[in-house]
């Protein structure tokens, strides 16, 4: 197994200030605890956690944007906290923030698509070649001469997806890229990064407080108060019904149902993740009757 | 109401003045600015005057749309013409006397200065009309390079104007929504004087002024994960090239240049 992203007792410490009546204040925030993780090339790894739980935290961690406090963070064996290494990290684990708005440059969206590898000092014709690469693979070719502020969100976050294709990463990191969009813009977005872990082989890191967008991940980790507190697949997870929730989080609808009705007495699995999958099992139990 | 506003003008056509290189028109636009303040006579003015009418009527942007660049400014244009009327004392008396009489020399010198400014605006806004914003800003930014040694951060320059233009229709719909917002609460807008109005407008700016600084952080941010370092080692995906049409447009400007010396001095 190759690793994209190791964590070892990763820490990120911030002082907040605010003025009171009594004066100044002062408070450590601890966002980011002992956090030791290992993320494998190639996969489509879920962080789920509530407001201020730290998982933004995590994914400015790996882009290199912000330094470990304490502990040690290596994106493809690279140490974030190396100066020199900023550039070659911030190429390898792309990312797309929550505002659509505020993360595109350019007055044209295929010169915003352009920008990261312009950037990178990349020859015109490759930059060229990568940008139509990027705008095909997200769907946005016929918007190539468009004003970003004509678009829709969804579209402008696959812009934004595109602009970090255009720079050959191997992993991406979404930090909750559809919270600000329509249902419609939402599965557009997801759709695009499960076809792009699934067709290039690009790691995603999808950080969200959406549990339906983690039900397709290949593992789930679950961060709360800066620690890892839960961490397998979503099935694993989300089994956990009571554990999940005491984390101020929610369960997938049908998990939620099976539960309940679990506790009412029913013989359900206890790994129900989709509407489908619940169908099924109490069609099961129906049979046996 | 507010969408309505629309900052560097651009009118998309397809002409040969719109293909031709942005620098090259910076250039020929600057050129014939500077050659309006030491061009004398009126034949030279008169030839002057035919080649930007050639050059609109090769642009195909309407005339009345061209003319709109002016009406905004159309009471400078006036007030200059007046005062200059009654300050140049020289040639004739036509009429009055003292500090308010008009002089043949003034009238003269009055519509001179009139149309070296409408020629002047019409230049610029031909310019800003046929270009692209951002082709206008990489011809800036690659003219102003050769400054880079003396300090000028020419770079940053054309980052600025790049990203003031993509933010303006971005600005432009949050005011409305903070507008629309305050209006559902009761907020008043246009009814009172000016100071009134003005004072009304305070509510808009404050959260406003807070919501682009909070892009501005955010955005700052998105570039320098897209690792955004200044323009060091930067490339661009999209270079200028000089074509045929480049080219003949240089000679016929030089050739018009020259035309411009010799009438001056004959004239």
């Amino acid at each position: 197994m190759e690793e994209m992203i190791r964590a070892e007792h990763l820490s990120y410490e911030y002082v907040r200030t605010w003025e009171e009546e009594s004066g100044s204040r002062q408070e450590r925030i601890q966002a980011l605890d002992d956090l030791s993780l290992s993320i494998e090339k190639g996969s489509f790894v879920a962080v789920l956690g509530h407001n201020g739980s730290g998982k933004s935290t995590f994914a400015k961690e790996i882009n290199a944007l912000l330094k470990p406090t304490g502990g040690v963070l290596y994106v493809r064996g690279m140490d974030t906290a190396q100066d020199e290494l900023v550039w070659d990290i911030r190429q390898s684990a792309g990312m797309v923030f929550q505002n659509p708005d505020n993360q595109i440059v350019a007055t044209i969206v295929e010169e915003d698509v352009a920008f990261g590898p312009e950037n990178l000092g990349i020859p015109p014709e490759e930059i060229r070649r990568r940008v139509d690469a990027a705008l095909e693979t997200v769907g946005m070719t016929a918007f190539r001469y468009d004003t970003p502020s004509k678009l829709s969100g969804g579209q402008k976050q696959r812009v934004a997806i595109a602009g970090v294709l255009a720079m050959k990463p191997e992993c991406i990191v979404l930090d909750e890229p559809t919270a600000m969009l329509d249902p419609m813009g939402r599965k557009d977005v997801i759709d695009t990064v499960k076809r792009l872990n699934r067709e290039q082989g690009i790691t995603i890191v999808l950080i969200t407080h959406y549990m339906e967008e983690t039900v397709d991940a290949d593992r789930l980790i679950v961060i709360d108060d800066g620690k890892m507190v839960m961490d397998g697949t979503p099935r694993e997870v989300f089994r956990q019904v009571e554990k999940v929730k005491s984390f101020g989080l929610d369960v997938p609808p049908a998990t939620f149902l099976a539960w309940k009705l679990r506790k009412m007495g029913l013989s359900l699995p206890e790994d129900i993740l989709t509407k489908e999958e619940l169908v099924g099992a109490l069609c099961r139990l129906k049979s046996n009757i | 109401m507010i969408r309505d506003i629309t900052i560097g003008q651009y009118y998309a056509a397809d002409s040969v003045i719109h293909r031709l290189d942005p620098r090259l028109k910076l250039v020929v636009a600057v050129a014939y600015i500077v050659m309006l303040f030491l061009i004398e006579g009126p034949v030279a003015y008169a030839t002057a005057l035919a080649a930007l009418a050639v050059v609109i009527a090769l642009s195909r942007v309407p005339v009345k749309f061209m003319l709109r660049g002016i009406q905004s400014i159309f009471l400078l244009i006036v007030l200059t013409g007046i005062i200059n009327i009654f300050t140049n004392k020289t040639g004739t008396v036509l009429w009055g006397q003292g500090w308010y009489a008009i002089t043949s020399g003034g009238l003269l010198f009055a519509a001179h200065i009139v149309l070296r400014l409408m020629m002047l605006i019409l230049t610029s806004s031909l310019l800003t009309l046929t270009t692209t914003p951002i082709r206008l800003t990489d011809g800036i930014e690659y003219l102003l390079a050769p400054f880079g040694r003396v300090g000028v951060p020419y770079h940053e320059i054309a980052m600025m104007m790049t990203i003031a233009l993509r933010f303006i229709p971005t600005l432009l719909d949050e005011t409305d929504k903070i507008m629309k917002a305050q209006q559902a609460r009761g907020a008043d807008f246009e009814s009172g004087n000016l100071m009134q109005k003005a004072k009304s407008l305070v509510p808009v700016l404050v959260p406003l002024f807070l919501s682009a600084f909070r892009r501005a952080e955010e955005l700052a941010t998105a570039m320098e994960a897209r690792c955004y370092r200044g323009g060091e080692f930067r490339t661009k995906m999209n270079r200028m090239v000089f074509e045929r049409r480049d080219y003949i447009a240089v000679v016929v400007m030089v050739v018009f240049l020259a035309l411009e010396v010799i009438l001056c001095i004959i004239g």
